[in-house]
């Protein structure tokens, strides 16, 4: 009702209101593009890894003993952990999902130098493999008992038999049918053939930000090496107390050895995703400073702007003003510097975005966030300038008539 | 005269005690965002061996396959890492002054005391030069020699803290150690060793600490310890077992050079196009001639070892810095106009132009100075949040330490922001005219 | 058509009880140009602000216009101050950042008027007060002669039943003085009510009647003849 005049005000005395649509709109800019990391790194982090993580923990065994039978104390040590009770199923691997450890290899769909192989992460297991990580086979058929082996470096080839993740299958056979793929034939190694005998739904790599992350192949065969991690799921529940008690087994039960870095899937993933976690809560801190600085901005000049206008708002309400109206306009006033602030803020905020999905590779904003940041910095000037404004509104119209 | 426009700075600081409290806070809240996040950057992308940056040399030799990138960089990027075979063939060339060669590995330590359970040890396998190339510290002994690395002696040299937990301390050169069951002879001990970014190893995690204990190279390769960072390969490797891994594609371990003077430099580029292309006549190295020799801070910088985050969070800290200092602007500017009829009287009474500048540019000196002060305070709680919302990351530590430099930068950003802000403010208050505002209210 | 009858006006410190007004009563006719005159601290001002409904009072009974205000709400006394009665101040108090033709638009909008009926009207005060080619300036760029005819465009503007006029020539030289004493009195011939406080005997004997106020109450009353005369 009475933009007009305020504006033509505004206009009159515009530095300090620059100053604070400004001010609102770099503001903007930080809020929308913290905002997109921010809901970048939720997306992220709300990945599941195909495990049953809640009932999952693994532990690794380093041997050191020179002559150390592994293929005797890998068998015992499963025999041992598979009959605790609480234990629904374990086994012998080289790493579990999000552990930022692990192996990959190439796969391609023919054999030769010349084909680009796809990369993915390889799980040594046997089968008790998909009991065990709780995978979902949505096509094929699990290893049969008869089909592990051994492999590493003094093997002649691959194992011969595979289970992807349904991301691996249809990255090597896209439009192909799932069901269609179980029984083909990949190649690792240039030459070594692999028959395809199962599909799982999910089973994340050990790597969260490889962009082949949900690529994975279970593989027939435990892992010479020192290094041997068991991973153990428990019946709801039972995982906690079992932990102590499979840490202790497995030290006791072979001295040529030593157990460590035993942890649940749950801490594993806390772990992966630690920094994102920490990111977040800075830029979420980042912003709130931002916006209370902001506000106490606009809070300060809106101050001032009412104690260097008292006496024409005195001349405002002798001449009739009532004190919603006295409100009104400084509610108003805001509004309009805040929207100019927000309108730029908006180009500021998408110029940054375009510049930052160059730099850092971050995905661009998705296209909600821009109004829902408008009406949250809209309600922070309103409630900003709603103390001043109250305050102005409280100016007695007898002020007019004081004399200097 | 600057005591007076002081003692004015400071009595209309105290007339407005929220308003000067609320431009302080801005600018303290402004530069401690920034200086938090600067002061990361800044030792993260700290020089961790400077007098001897410019003469260590990290060395690349295109290997890989045509077809496929290496790494992140695309096809025109050479691995990070070299093969056993190029890395042994350089080393045995000698063409450069020191060189050195190594891998991480990991260790199993075997304590003589039956008491203490064997633990596991973030290992170096290395080569001689390691100690005196890198300058490394030593509180007891010294490293070992090249005899030691041809003969396959089986010499250790321990971290501060492993031989604390061994030997509570002492001197233990001359003394053995267990580990995977083999038995090595203590040569030195390293004193304290903080390398902020380690910089000789960046394929693992950067800023990880040192490692614990060091053992000749040709004794990890005899005993065959698989390295414990990261292994990539793109060719099979035609034949089975150790010998078949260390004569394969894969790169695993890190090749350092000490060359003195672009002459030094040029001609050991040379040497190494010369050695690829004798290679080339074999069969090997099939992409085009692409080998690479980057100093300590071209290395860092070509390995981005400042995290992407860190780089977005300066980023939006300085523009945060910069909201803080339009609010200062114009909360100064509100204050200034509502002040215009002080001023004029002060023009009317003959206060110059100049007088009139110096004491509201002095006024936004004091209020600068008060917000740096702060601000170095809430600096050092920032670094704090920063140290306890990275806790996992040992390294985290490292980072998060203040020196004195970043301490007068903190003041100095403040006061020149502050002073900066004050500008436009000031140059308005310059301009009231001497009876303008006394007329009228 | 405004009546005052025994208003007590009390204001009230930590520890002092100042009563600006003590049972005043007054009425003042449709047509009349009365002034009121007193030393300064008599009441004047307290007066004027209660008249002019800027204040409240701690008791007695006030009629305007045949209504009684004396227990308005806030927003009630905003409204009577909007539509019956028009304000000039001593210091003019125009909107600085405003032009001529916003300032006096001010009190229309508060009434919520149309834009075409506002513009006729501003149009119609400004030209009666002699300020048409001056639309668009600001107060600043006024003298202050022209400052208090804005002023008085801007209390007539919403035709409001009588005028309330403090020390109206206060800040203006004699010259100017006399021009805006012209302009009220002819305001007053077209039959607006006016009241005036002044300190200046010469420009109170200008009214069709003279109130003098001494500590809080009317001291005399008296009809001025001359100015009847000359009407």
């Amino acid at each position: 009702m009475e933009i007009g005049p305020i504006w033509r005000a505004l206009m009159r005395n515009k530095t300090a209101y620059v100053l604070i649509a400004l001010q609102i709109a770099v503001t903007m800019a930080i809020m929308v593009n913290a905002v997109a990391i921010i809901e970048e790194r939720n997306r992220i982090m709300a990945r599941p890894s195909g495990v049953d993580e809640p009932n999952v923990f693994h532990i690794e065994s380093i041997s050191f003993a020179p002559g150390f039978d592994q293929a005797a104390s890998v068998a015992e040590d499963l025999e041992a952990i598979r009959a605790l009770p609480g234990v629904v199923d374990a086994i012998a691997s080289n790493t579990v999902p999000l552990r930022n450890g692990g192996w990959s290899s190439g796969v391609a769909t023919e054999p030769g130098e010349d084909v680009g192989p796809t990369g993915v992460a390889i799980y040594f297991t046997d089968d008790h493999g998909i009991a065990t990580f709780g995978l979902d086979l949505i096509a094929g058929e699990n290893f049969a008992a008869t089909d592990i082996g051994w492999y590493g470096l003094s093997s002649e080839r691959w194992p011969p038999l595979a289970i992807l993740s349904r991301e691996a299958a249809t990255t090597l056979y896209p439009d192909v049918p799932l069901r269609e793929i179980v029984g083909k034939t990949v190649y690792l190694n240039n030459t070594d053939a692999v028959r395809i005998i199962g599909i799982v739904e999910r089973l994340q790599a050990a790597w969260k930000s490889w962009d082949g992350v949900e690529r994975s192949m279970l593989v027939p065969a435990y892992l010479e090496g020192r290094a041997t991690r068991y991973v153990v799921r428990t019946e709801p529940g039972y995982r906690d107390e079992l932990m102590p008690q499979v840490e202790q087994k497995l030290a006791e039960m072979n001295d040529g050895r030593i157990v460590r870095d035993m942890l649940t899937m749950d801490a594993t993933r806390e772990r992966a995703y630690h920094e994102d976690a920490a990111m977040i809560k800075l830029l979420v801190f980042i912003v709130s400073l931002l916006t209370a600085i902001t506000a106490l901005g606009i809070v300060g000049l809106a101050s001032f702007s009412v104690a260097r206008r008292t006496r024409q708002i005195g001349t405002r309400r002798a001449l009739g003003a009532s004190r919603p109206a006295i409100l009104r306009y400084f509610m108003l006033e805001n509004f309009m510097v805040s929207s100019l602030g927000i309108l730029a803020g908006g180009i500021l905020a998408v110029a940054m975005n375009i510049w930052m999905v160059q730099t850092f590779e971050l995905t661009p904003i998705a296209w909600y966030i821009i109004p829902v940041a408008m009406v949250v910095l809209w309600l922070v000037g309103q409630a900003a300038v709603y103390g001043p404004a109250r305050r102005a509104s409280m100016v007695p119209p007898a002020v007019a008539t004081r004399s200097v | 005269m600057i005591r007076y426009y002081i003692k004015l700075g400071v009595l209309s600081i105290r007339k407005n005690p929220v308003l000067s409290a609320l431009m302080v806070a801005a600018i303290a809240v402004g530069i401690s965002a920034c200086m938090t996040i600067l002061n990361i950057n800044y030792v993260m992308s700290g020089n961790p061996i400077p007098h001897r940056s410019d003469v260590l040399f990290h060395v690349q030799l295109d290997s890989w396959d045509p077809n496929q990138s290496a790494g992140d960089g695309g096809l025109s990027e050479p691995p990070n890492q070299v093969t056993y075979l190029d890395g042994t063939a350089l080393l045995k060339a000698r063409k450069a002054r020191r060189q050195v060669l190594s891998y991480q590995s990991s260790r199993v330590v075997q304590p003589a005391d039956r008491d203490l359970r064997p633990f596991e040890v973030n290992a170096r396998s290395t080569t001689a030069d390691f100690f005196p190339m890198f300058d490394v510290p030593f509180l007891y002994g010294r490293g070992w020699d090249q005899a030691a690395d041809d003969s396959q002696e089986q010499v250790v040299v321990l971290g501060k803290e492993v031989n604390e937990r061994l030997f509570g301390g002492e001197d233990s050169v001359g003394r053995t150690l267990v580990m995977n069951g083999e038995v090595f002879r203590i040569v030195g001990v390293l004193d304290d060793w903080y390398l902020v970014p380690r910089f000789y190893d960046v394929t693992t995690q950067a800023f990880n600490e040192v490692e614990e204990l060091y053992f000749p190279f040709s004794v990890s390769v005899a005993n065959e310890v698989n390295g414990s960072g990261n292994t990539n390969c793109w060719k099979p490797w035609g034949d089975t077992g150790w010998n078949a891994f260390l004569n394969s594609e894969c790169v695993w371990m890190q090749m350092w050079v000490e060359l003195h003077g672009q002459e030094e430099k040029q001609d050991y580029m040379a040497f190494l196009d010369a050695y690829v292309e004798s290679q080339k006549a074999v069969g090997r190295f099939p992409r085009p001639l692409n080998n690479r020799l980057n100093n300590v801070m071209e290395w860092m910088a070509d390995q981005e070892v400042v995290a992407d985050d860190v780089q977005v969070l300066l980023g939006l800290a300085i523009l945060f810095l910069i909201v803080c200092l339009l609010n200062t602007i114009g909360l100064l500017l509100a204050k200034i106009m509502r002040r215009s009829g002080d001023i004029s009287l002060r023009r009317a009474l003959g206060a110059s132009r100049n007088a009139i500048f110096s004491q509201y540019i002095i006024e936004a000196g004091v209020i600068g100075l008060c917000g740096g002060i702060l601000g170095i305070g809430f600096t050092w709680l920032g670094l704090r949040g920063i140290e306890v919302l990275y806790r996992q990351y040992e390294f985290v530590e490292n980072l998060v330490r203040m020196d004195w430099v970043m301490v007068l930068a903190a003041v100095a950003l403040a006061v020149v922001a502050a002073l900066g802000a004050a500008l436009y403010p000031t140059w308005r208050a310059c301009r009231i005219h001497p009876a303008a505002q006394l007329k009228t209210l | 058509m405004l009546c005052m009858h025994d208003i007590s006006k009390v204001y009230r410190t930590d520890s002092v009880e100042t009563h600006a007004l003590r049972e005043f009563s007054l009425t003042v006719e449709e047509g009349e140009f009365v002034s009121v005159t007193g030393p300064s601290g008599s009441g004047k001002t307290t007066f004027l602000n209660i008249a002019g409904l800027l204040e409240e009072f701690s008791n007695g009974k006030y009629e305007l216009d045949g209504k009684d205000v004396s227990r308005l709400n806030d927003r009630e006394r905003s409204r009577v101050r909007n539509e019956k009665i028009g304000f000039i101040f001593q210091s003019f108090n125009l909107i600085p950042e405003l032009d001529i033709y916003d300032n006096v638009d001010v009190p229309l909008r508060y009434r919520g008027m149309k834009a075409a009926e506002r513009k006729q009207r501003i149009e119609r005060v400004i030209e009666m007060v002699g300020l048409a080619s001056r639309l668009h300036h600001l107060p600043s760029q006024l003298s202050g002669g022209q400052q208090q005819r804005v002023a008085i465009a801007r209390a007539l503007a919403g035709d409001p039943r009588f005028l309330l006029a403090d020390e109206p020539t206060g800040n203006l030289d004699s010259a100017m003085a006399g021009s805006v004493m012209e302009l009220l009195t002819e305001i007053n011939n077209a039959g607006t009510t006016i009241i005036m406080v002044t300190h200046e005997n010469t420009l109170a004997r200008k009214a069709s009647r003279n109130i003098s106020v001494r500590d809080g109450r009317v001291n005399s009353s008296q009809a001025i003849r001359i100015a009847a005369a000359t009407a």
